[in-house]
């Protein structure tokens, strides 16, 4: 049996590897990649506490629709997320988040 | 108790291999390797989730994230042919702040998780906070309300599943002989019953995002003509 903690132990350091790489990297579609890692690192805390939470060996199932939820609005951010990097490369002909600096200039 | 051990290990080596990956998704420096790590490290936590007894969600995360998902960030990333990738990492100070940072957030949630009440007492965090908040309840609170009188001692670990419980719960007509011949829980029944009750609505306005997501993809994406 594993406890509780160890999923919850995974789930945090997924979540900050994540976010590492939101800070570290400056090509905006690795960032990308990591917010969405994020997301997944909060899908499994989610299933670990609908696996806690269970009354009499049956999991609570609102746990699991949530991180359900969270995986559609996951895929519709993608598109939107792509279509705007697309729209951001076809401006300034490169992806790097560094390039975007018109308002600091 | 040989099976409770390959459990433990098998869980170990998908988690291990799970973060191996992410940190890959960080270090390399093509996209296109970075792509390739995410869609390994997510197939690891499909295969947790059905460690968990979580069959639905695993096989939603391994064709979403894994199959959709990743199919356009390479259709992207082979799109846009990104020429220089040796600059795409930041100044070494640049690296360390942020590694700092995800270090410190990595060292409060692990605290945080091992220092849960009761991680070391004979009963669930949650479920002590639950019924110690009395009317402050969140959700169904007959569930709650039941639960002391069937809590089995399984400390801080994750209870065994019932597939008996589950069947009376899909079916409440079913006698108990009838359901204590049920062999396994049908995780993805007990799931639609939830979504198609409880949570219809927000389903439907999930499928608006998704809809509204599709076509803003096509008018942010689409070429705009000059004349």
């Amino acid at each position: 049996m594993i406890p509780l903690a160890h999923y919850l132990i995974l789930s945090g350091i997924l979540f900050s590897i994540g976010l590492a790489g939101v800070l570290i990297r400056k090509n905006i579609i690795v960032v990308f990649m990591c917010l969405e890692m994020m997301l997944t690192a909060s899908n499994v805390a989610l299933v670990a506490f609908s696996r806690a939470q269970g009354t009499a060996g049956v999991p609570v199932y609102d746990a699991q629709v949530l991180s359900l939820f969270i995986t559609g609005i996951a895929a519709a951010e993608v598109a939107i997320g792509l279509a705007l990097i697309v729209a951001m490369f076809r401006a300034r002909r490169t992806v790097e988040s560094t390039a975007l600096n018109t308002l600091k200039d | 108790m040989f099976e409770t051990s390959l459990c433990q290990i098998l869980f170990y080596l998908l988690a291990a291999l799970a973060v191996l990956c992410a940190v890959g998704v960080v270090a390399y420096r093509n996209p296109v390797n970075s792509a390739m790590c995410m869609a390994v490290s997510f197939a690891m936590v499909a295969a947790i989730f059905f460690g968990m007894g979580a069959q639905f969600l695993g096989i939603v995360q391994l064709i979403v994230y894994a199959g959709a998902i990743l199919v356009l960030f390479l259709f992207v990333v082979m799109m846009l042919d990104i020429h220089d990738e040796g600059k795409s990492r930041g100044s070494s100070v640049h690296a360390t702040v942020g590694v700092l940072i995800a270090g410190f957030f990595a060292g409060l949630i692990i605290v945080t998780a091992w220092n849960l009440p009761g991680a070391t007492e004979a009963s669930c965090p949650a479920r002590n906070l639950c019924s110690s908040m009395g009317e402050l309840l969140i959700g169904d609170a007959r569930t709650v309300s039941e639960a002391p009188a069937t809590t089995p001692q399984y400390g801080s670990y994750l209870p065994e599943l019932s597939p008996a419980a589950a069947a009376r719960m899909e079916n409440p007509a079913i006698s108990e002989e009838e359901a204590a011949k049920a062999t396994s829980i049908s995780d993805v029944k007990l799931l639609g019953k939830c979504l198609y009750t409880h949570y219809n609505i927000p389903f439907v306005i999930l499928g608006f995002a998704l809809l509204s997501g599709t076509v803003g993809a096509v008018a942010l994406a689409r070429k705009i003509r000059k004349d």
